[in-house]
């Protein structure tokens, strides 16, 4: 089980309190692939998942935490129990297919991911929070430092653009039963254009011989293929694959790793429109 | 600096040498705006550069060995090393070379900068739509979106509360929105900011910069452009020259 593992979020809830001291807050989606960039950025930074119904101030004086249901309020005493300096975040799913009233006053279209930090700047696109996390926090710097080998990588996620919205167009026309031989064909083309890359480069990452922040940025499409029932789309690609492989072996990859089965849950659940998909596999 | 208005290079012409020590080269065309992005920062920073213009409407065979997706602006250093994507290049200027540092420290305030430049990102199609369409079809429906896109900007100004999209003082991100706002002048649209003061006082604050203004282009040298652009003539990129 992953750790963000919070019923969603929908219409008529309560709206969070602020973001404490010492935390950041991720608006997110346990199946969104957009949202699992940041979450991959997060973990590898070591930025702590907290999850927001425990480690809260056990003085007895202290009123101010959680409700039942663990959403945050402010911290009245100001600390969080057994507290360290090392920054942490906190995770709120949002319910996508009816989406909470206050959610639109943290993003005007109601996307997800968004970032929420404890002076209640909000930080969305999911590349603009990656980056923006990279930067605020210290510790081990997830792009290059040098400006050229960054530049390169943004370069790379140009290249990579038309990725999310074929392997989503595959997944649709899959499951509304139809063919996606073109859909798989367009598909293999761009993952041609990586291959090639791997290649040129002869480094196992895209982004040299070590994992960086490019890797994170495309690994969640790459982790769906098999979910979505399309991993034979790397037939043809062996460096693809084997960047797949090395990428598995990832901690912070692994971490995040999402059980096939609970997956194959929400996509069956979300595909009849159930509006209960979104919290499938959860145990509270 | 070198090339800015020189005749662009077409199908069939030599590659060009490596770059000099000390320069940077930029490929360009002289009145594409995400080029101009790239020539904006350039001169900001003051940075020593060279311009080769490309023919878009012929390009040579060897500038797709620069960047793979044919366009401008690309940028190529002494060392051989390309860049392109012309928020890429902006950035990546910014980062390697001293002087005034165009894109914020905080990181904060450079993500909202991108957030701004996200939400810009649909003006350029629109606008080159409603270009190509007047006095073809009925472009209402286009300027109606251009006025909502328009608004959205108005509104960050509005909350900011300051004469510039970063702060009180000029930006990156005031450059990477400036070319199209350069078009609304140069084609005498301004009454699409009409209904956007602040956007309004931002373009008047903008053309002060000595930037903005060393680099603004001819109007009807533009419009010359536009019109042998719009019918794909080969020779549109060197038009005036």
């Amino acid at each position: 089980m992953t750790d963000d593992a919070t019923r969603t979020l929908g219409k008529g809830s309560a709206p969070p309190g602020p973001v404490p001291e010492g935390l950041i807050r991720l608006y997110s989606m346990r199946f969104c692939p957009y949202a699992h960039r940041t979450r991959l950025v997060l973990q590898a930074k070591g930025i702590r998942y907290t999850p927001v119904q425990k480690e809260f101030c056990k003085t007895s004086s202290c009123k101010g935490h959680l409700d039942l249901e663990g959403r945050a309020t402010l911290l009245e005493c100001g600390r969080l129990d057994g507290a360290s300096s090392k920054p942490r975040h906190e995770v709120i799913n949002i319910n996508l297919r009816n989406k909470p009233e206050w959610y639109f006053t943290k993003h005007p279209f109601g996307h997800i991911p968004v970032l929420e930090n404890s002076k209640g700047q909000l930080i969305y696109e999911s590349v603009i929070a990656c980056e923006y996390l990279d930067d605020a926090y210290p510790g081990r710097k997830l792009y290059p430092y040098d400006c050229y080998e960054r530049a390169r990588q943004k370069m790379l996620l140009e290249l990579f653009y038309k990725v999310p919205h074929l392997t989503k167009e595959c997944l649709v026309t899959l499951r509304c039963g139809r063919g996606c031989a073109d859909l798989k064909l367009a598909l293999r083309q761009e993952f041609c254009n990586l291959e090639e890359i791997l290649g040129y480069q002869n480094t196992i990452f895209f982004g040299g011989d070590c994992i960086s922040m490019i890797d994170y940025l495309f690994w969640p499409w790459f982790e769906r293929l098999d979910v979505y029932g399309i991993a034979d789309c790397v037939n043809h690609t062996p460096a693809l694959r084997l960047w797949i492989a090395a990428m598995k072996q990832d901690p912070t990859v692994c971490a995040l790793l999402i059980d096939k089965n609970i997956f194959l849950g929400f996509l069956n659940l979300y595909f009849q429109n159930n509006p209960d998909a979104f919290d499938y596999g959860l145990s509270c | 600096m070198s090339g800015g208005s020189a005749r662009s290079l077409g199908k069939g012409s030599a590659p060009p040498g490596p770059v000099p020590e000390g320069l940077i080269r930029v490929y360009s065309m002289r009145f594409c705006p995400f080029a101009k992005r790239t020539l904006l920062v350039l001169k900001a920073k003051g940075i020593g550069h060279e311009v080769i213009n490309i023919n878009l409407k012929n390009k040579p065979e060897w500038f797709f060995k620069k960047n793979p997706f044919g366009l401008v602006p690309v940028l190529e250093n002494s060392q051989g090393q390309v860049i392109y994507e012309s928020a890429i290049t902006c950035e990546y200027l910014d980062e390697a070379y001293p002087g005034k540092k165009l894109l914020p420290d905080d990181p904060y305030e450079k993500a909202c900068q991108k957030m701004v430049f996200e939400l810009f990102s649909k003006v350029p199609p629109l606008l080159l739509s409603f270009l190509r369409r007047q006095n073809k079809e009925d472009c209402s429906g286009v300027k109606e979106e251009l006025h909502k896109e328009f608004s959205k900007l108005e509104e960050v100004l509005t909350n900011k509360k300051t004469t510039f999209f970063g702060g009180s003082s000029l930006s990156m991100i005031d450059y990477l929105i400036w070319p199209w706002f350069e078009w609304l002048i140069t084609l005498e649209l301004n009454e699409y900011v009409d209904h956007t003061p602040n956007l309004k006082l931002w373009m008047e604050a903008m053309m002060k910069d000595p930037a903005v203004s060393s680099l603004f282009i001819d109007p009807k040298a533009f419009r010359g452009f536009l019109d042998l652009y719009l019918q794909n003539n080969l020779e549109a990129c060197d038009y005036g020259l």
